[in-house]
């Protein structure tokens, strides 16, 4: 059996349920997103999957096996709440880091010196991680959790902070360690970037899981009852709709609507409106619910 | 466990490679030296030194003023004083600090003398004040009684006192000076490691901790493994910075031995042309101590004992807290023990058999420090050191038991502050 799975894993610290019965798995090969609101409990599970933290009961398995020192070795984790050692050197930061996931020497060096290339960070290997933007810091960061090559992936929020071209970069290699047959675990609550690398979500809210599959299948069951409209005109005819319960206005910007059908409300009913009340009309688009969208319907 | 090694190079290499490193092994010695110095000087002045005063003398005999006034003046200024009334005044205004009042019948021990003063004599004045009168007195009847100089010899003679310790090896020279010396020496050092080294320990946990970078590492290896692996590199930090103070401080005594051969002539102390530095040194009267190899045994166990106890203290206080700042009031219960490890110093080798002495070196607290400094003076009894040696491991398991639970839990709470009740929570939980 590959892949990471978690079988009814319950936390408690006190009186708090901080994970409630938690059951999902992450296939090799896939991304699988960890959403929730902050305080849901994504930090205790991903603590417990990488053996920081036990479970009170339940159990996780990487590749069939029950989690523990040995899988410490095989896991890369980038925490949200990540630092540096300010005054060592990058290049003797990533070999420690290295040496405690039990990585060779020789091998450790040879990977760092390819990632610093690849990121674009080669001129700042002998300098101290205190003499680095805090881009640079997160892009040593990231390299220090797949130097490794582990075997699963874990990465909290890995782009805040970076700019939209490290971002890409970023994202480029995350897609290769999919190829590779990586498990990548991503942790986030910035819910386009999880629609935009996620093969699977599982969605965490006070504890429990309220929502586990895959990204596509979850969306095509919550059906086409989403308008994107764009139109210049008077967009009085959606506050009287809305008014009135027919549809919902999800989200707006400047002559831009996300519409939500409600009782039934036809999608044609507000093309004839829109048409008529506007006076050019640059986009119509009935779609399914976006992620940030499927997150409110379930979380509320 | 087959992390901690990787952990140990890497706490150690990390500071023994920084400026700080570098120049506090440099300076140390100096410190060192300073700092002892500095005790030893205000221990031993602190009984016998008194603030500098002005008395007046109101002499009835007419005849041991000046007997008195011919002595030291170093630390007392002797002036004649008129009349009562007027010394009085003067007194009183603050322009004299008393008077002494010496009836004529003293001289024929019928009558007291009396000193007068606003803010009392104290201990050392009034002693220093009765052995002159008292020898002014002796001096003048024994001049008047025509006594012949070989009597008067007799009351003049002084005698001093050699110490020597007993061994069961035999008799080892050198003065008890010497010994407490040395007893200094030790206990700043086993202080210097409980204190500087286990702090470090502590701003190295709080480093981490604030950095956000323990969460890393402890996805790697486990939290115990974390602490051990910290406590022992800066342990061995603190082993090669002795061990290089160690060096520096016998090159500088070496260094001594020579220059005091340049600039001495060895035939006038008819020692042969041929005598090194330390037999050029006793000759001289600075006589080094005999050290004896279990001691140094000893010292290097308290030494490791003591930082590895303070070490895990000072590690789970770092846990508990995000900032520096933050920890000041939870270090006070370490610091307290730490700190009357050195005010006992005085009083222990003062009186190293008494109660106190025994009771503060059985103490795994302050033991490190108290037990080494009785061990340099006395031969301490088997039955206290072996309790000694026993609590301060139990000491040491304990500590590091609780440490490491509160630690285990601390290192990855952020936000408030714990409470007493929240840090049994985190030892019940770890």
């Amino acid at each position: 059996m590959s892949g990471l799975s978690l079988n009814n894993v319950t936390k408690r610290y006190g009186s708090l349920v901080a994970v409630d019965a938690a059951t999902f798995e992450a296939g090799e090969g896939r991304i699988l997103g960890l959403l929730g609101p902050n305080g849901a409990g994504k930090t205790s599970t991903i603590r417990m999957i990488t053996d920081i933290l036990r479970p009170d009961e339940g159990e996780i398995r990487l590749d069939g096996k029950a989690v523990g020192a040995w899988s410490r070795e095989r896991m890369g984790y980038l925490p949200e709440e990540r630092g540096l050692y300010k005054k060592l050197r990058v290049g003797d930061q990533l070999r420690y880091l290295a040496a405690l996931k039990g990585m060779d020497r020789a091998e450790a060096s040879r990977g760092i010196r390819y990632w610093l290339e690849r990121l674009d960070l080669s001129a700042w290997e002998s300098r101290k991680a205190n003499e680095l933007s805090k881009g640079m810091q997160q892009k040593v960061q990231f390299i220090a959790t797949i130097l490794p090559r582990p075997r699963l992936v874990i990465l909290d929020e890995p782009f805040s902070g970076l700019d939209p071209i490290n971002s890409e970069l970023l994202r480029e290699i995350i897609a290769e360690l999919r190829t590779s047959g990586t498990i990548v675990l991503f942790a986030s609550h910035r819910m386009e970037q999880v629609e935009q690398i996620c093969d699977d979500i599982c969605l965490i809210a006070k504890g429990r899981i309220v929502l586990n599959g895959s990204l596509r299948e979850i969306k095509r069951s919550f059906g086409r009852d989403m308008l994107n409209l764009e139109f210049d005109g008077d967009a009085a005819f959606l506050e009287a709709l809305e008014k009135r319960g027919r549809i919902r206005i999800t989200d707006q910007g400047p002559q831009r609507y996300s519409v939500r059908l409600l009782e039934g409300t036809r999608p044609r009913e507000i093309l004839n409106l829109m048409l008529r009340h506007a006076r050019d009309v640059y986009c119509y688009e009935l779609v399914e619910p976006s992620l940030n969208e499927i997150f409110v319907r379930t979380v509320s | 466990m087959k992390k901690v090694p990787v952990i140990v190079l890497s706490e150690f290499l990390r500071r023994v490679r920084s400026k700080w490193f570098i120049l506090s092994t440099l300076l140390g010695p100096l410190a060192i030296l300073a700092l002892i110095g500095t005790s030893i000087f205000v221990s031993v002045r602190s009984v016998d030194s008194v603030t500098f005063r002005t008395i007046a003398v109101i002499d009835e005999t007419g005849v041991l003023f000046d007997r008195l006034a011919a002595g030291n003046q170093e630390a007392l200024a002797l002036v004649p004083g008129d009349s009562v009334d007027d010394a009085r005044a003067r007194v009183v205004d603050g322009e004299w600090d008393g008077y002494l009042v010496l009836p004529s019948d003293v001289l024929t021990g019928q009558a007291r003398a009396a000193y007068y003063s606003v803010e009392g004599a104290g201990f050392s004045l009034e002693d220093m004040l009765r052995d002159r009168i008292q020898a002014a007195v002796r001096a003048h009847r024994i001049e008047e009684e025509d006594v012949p100089p070989e009597v008067q010899e007799i009351f003049s003679g002084r005698v001093g006192l050699d110490p020597v310790r007993l061994s069961a090896e035999g008799e080892a020279e050198g003065s008890s000076f010497a010994y407490m010396g040395l007893g200094y020496f030790m206990g700043f050092l086993i202080y210097i490691a409980m204190m500087v080294y286990g702090s470090m320990v502590m701003y190295g946990v709080i480093e981490e901790k604030s950095n956000r970078v323990v969460e890393i590492i402890v996805s790697s290896v486990r939290p115990f493994e974390l602490l051990m692996g910290k406590v022992l590199g800066i342990g061995a930090v603190g082993v090669v910075q002795m061990v290089a103070w160690g060096l520096l401080l016998i090159g500088g005594v070496a260094a001594a031995g020579i220059a005091a051969g340049m600039f001495v002539d060895p035939a006038a102390l008819d020692l042969a042309s041929a005598a090194d530095g330390q037999e050029v040194l006793e000759s001289l009267g600075v006589s080094l101590p005999t050290i004896e190899v279990s001691l140094i045994v000893w010292f290097v166990l308290y030494f490791l004992l003591g930082y590895l106890l303070y070490a895990g203290l000072f590690a789970a206080v770092g846990a508990m807290v995000e900032q520096q700042q933050e920890a000041q009031g939870w270090l006070l219960p370490i610091m307290v023990p730490i700190i009357l490890s050195i005010m006992f110093m005085a009083p222990v080798l003062g009186n190293p058999q008494s109660p106190l002495a025994v009771a503060t070196s059985l103490i795994p607290f302050t033991s490190p420090v108290l037990m080494v400094v009785r061990m340099a003076v006395i031969e301490v009894p088997l039955w206290q050191f072996s309790l000694s040696f026993g609590l301060l491991v139990a000491g040491f398991l304990g500590a590091i038991w609780i440490s490491s639970r509160i630690y285990r839990v601390g290192i990855l709470k952020y936000g408030k502050k714990p409470s007493i009740r929240e840090l049994i929570r985190w030892f019940v939980a770890g």
